[in-house]
């Protein structure tokens, strides 16, 4: 073969590929240079083949690199592949940063890849501020006195801060997986709402919850259930819940201490004026009786001058709970005012009413109230009319007082319509 | 007594025999080229080789890249770090110092095994094709970093380099003991 020959088989060769690309044989030597007989023809021959399979070789290590196959290999001597080597250990350095990365390791940069360098090293700007994002909410639902749950569409606990695992005095792994709607007592209808609101993405409060402990005890919660979205697709909800325990306590005594003497603990005249608008409604309705009692301590006046204020509060204090112990449970005892006093006896007639006074007064009496030792009540005596009014009720009830003092104290007048208008009433 | 640096018959090197390179070279600065700096280390290798054999030539600067690579490793880098946050250390020390740049392929930190790559290698980047590696001495400094950063024997082999037709150097360095 000679020179001629052999060029001619190459060109067709070269533009075969040229026009056609390599296919799947890759770029070869068409000749083998063996078959050559002519020494210096043969030995450029094989020098061009060389070159031929390092361009074939160079090929195929791109395209497996295009792949992602960073394993593969290529001859040492082959100079066309070591710019793409280059490339190859950029690309294996990579995958080892994106994997620390992915595991949270955030001081990864890129270097001396150009736009690669300023793209990667944005990504972890970004991660690093979502990384200090995260953080925050961290530091603020660990910190939160109140309790915060995340549930996802089925209710399930998927996260629980601090504060939600002491109210319900559960570790995580406990309600991980559970349905927190269990940790809530349903509505009284049945119906649950904090279950519906979950499922359907609603907004839900509660100001009376009931959050259930581990140990079964009940607590009294403010509840709070707000759903969150992602890409506009429900995906999961946020519920809060905070102990107000101490807060219905309060109102309980702030309740209390709007309707109780502070002194001596029985209703004050506000509560007691609503209690008998109630009772004389009721009387009205059932037809039953109803009496009211009205007593004043004799000489209090003197009590104080004598003995001091202190010592008078501590008269007022000892005959509330000598009184207390001799009505019934059904009736209502007051102070109205100063030393003055209010029993309202439903289901009571005057004479029963009375006969109730004379108790107490003959208990008050004989009673050592130590400093002084005995003080004495004066007790004026009604029972409800049809027209009564609550202020006629009382003002009679104080008329007849009045007339237990003008005769001498001590002792029991009842209301009549009388000319005289009260009559003394003594027991037998 | 008058205290000789390298008229003994032992030399051990010290970091302060470096001295203050502020003080002395005031106009030309701290830096030089990589040309001299390859022309140092090329001739020494061709005078000891002549002397010892190129296989006891390349031990030596082997031997004496791990003395600076610990040398390196106390006095430049911050040896407190957690790994990740040292190798940053190390690869930042390395870029400012134009010695290479420094990338993890793996990294195995039970077994304590890595391959590391150093591109613009200054011992190699650019050199013509030869038969071998020619990277004992940065062998010896990675293994020699290693090695105070651990506390444990360290070896690094350079598997890949620009004399064999790569375009990075490429080193397995491996915990012995």
């Amino acid at each position: 073969m000679d020179s001629s020959q052999i060029i001619k088989i190459v060109d067709s060769y070269l533009q075969s590929v040229l026009k056609q690309g390599l296919q799947n044989e890759g770029f070869r030597f068409p000749l083998d240079p063996e078959s050559i007989e002519d020494g210096d023809l043969k030995s450029f021959c094989f020098r061009l083949s060389l070159i031929f399979d390092m361009i074939d070789e160079s090929c195929r290590f791109s395209e497996e690199l295009a792949r992602g196959n960073l394993q593969v290999s290529a001859s040492r001597k082959n100079f066309f592949t070591m710019p793409l080597k280059g490339l190859q250990a950029s690309l294996a350095h990579l995958t080892w940063q994106v994997n620390q990365v992915a595991e949270g390791d955030l001081n990864q940069q890129v270097s001396f890849l150009g736009e690669f360098s300023d793209s990667f090293n944005n990504m972890i700007e970004s991660l690093r501020e979502k990384q200090v994002l995260e953080e925050r909410m961290k530091v603020i639902t660990d910190v939160l006195g109140e309790g915060l749950l995340f549930v996802d569409n089925d209710g399930i606990v998927l996260f629980a801060n601090p504060g939600a695992l002491t109210l319900l005095e559960y570790q995580f792994e406990e309600i991980d997986c559970l349905n927190a709607v269990k940790f809530f007592h349903i509505s009284t209808s049945g119906e649950n709402l904090l279950q519906g609101s979950i499922s359907k993405g609603l907004e839900y409060n509660e100001n009376d919850g009931v959050l259930i402990q581990k140990s079964g005890k009940e607590v009294p919660v403010m509840i709070s259930a707000r759903p969150v979205f992602k890409n506009e697709v429900l995906d999961g909800t946020v519920i809060t819940f905070r102990d107000i325990s101490e807060q219905k306590k309060y109102l309980l005594l702030l309740e209390k201490q709007a309707m109780t003497d502070v002194l001596t603990g029985i209703f004050n005249r506000m509560k007691f004026d609503e209690i008998l608008s109630s009772e004389i409604q009721r009387s009205k309705r059932n037809k039953v009786p109803l009496s009211l009692i009205l007593c004043d301590i004799d000489h209090f006046k003197q009590v104080n001058d004598k003995y001091g204020h202190p010592a008078g509060d501590k008269i007022l204090k000892r005959l509330t709970k000598l009184v207390s112990a001799n009505i019934r449970n059904v009736d209502f005892f007051a102070r109205w005012g100063g030393e003055e006093f209010v029993i309202l006896s439903p289901g009571t007639d005057s004479e029963g009413a009375a006969q109730l006074a004379e108790k107490i007064r003959q208990k008050v009496e004989h009673h050592n109230f130590k400093n002084p030792e005995h003080i004495t009540l004066s007790f004026g005596i009604t029972s409800f009319k049809t027209g009564d009014i609550a202020m006629k009720l009382i003002n009679r009830a104080d008329e007849a007082m009045y007339r237990a003092k003008e005769n001498g104290r001590n002792q029991v007048q009842v209301y009549s319509s009388a000319p005289q208008t009260t009559r003394p009433f003594r027991s037998i | 007594m008058k205290e000789y640096l390298f008229m003994k018959d032992v030399y051990t090197f010290q970091w302060k025999d470096l001295g203050n390179l502020s003080e002395g070279r005031p106009n030309l600065g701290e830096e030089t080229s990589v040309l001299i700096y390859r022309l140092m280390q090329f001739t020494f290798k061709e005078a000891f080789s002549k002397e010892l054999g190129i296989k006891k030539t390349m031990e030596l600067f082997a031997d004496a890249g791990k003395i600076a690579g610990k040398h390196f490793c106390s006095n430049v880098l911050d040896t407190s770090l957690p790994f990740n946050d040292f190798v940053a250390n190390l690869k930042e020390k390395l870029i400012s110092l134009k010695i290479g740049i420094l990338r993890i392929e793996k990294a195995d930190l039970e077994a304590l095994q890595f391959t590391l790559t150093v591109s613009e290698d200054l011992d190699c980047s650019g050199l013509p094709l030869f038969d071998e590696t020619v990277c004992d001495y940065d062998e010896g400094f990675l293994a020699g970093v290693f090695e105070e950063y651990t506390g444990k024997q360290f070896n690094a082999k350079e598997i890949d380099c620009w004399a064999t037709g790569d375009r990075t150097c490429r080193f397995e360095v491996k915990q012995t003991g």
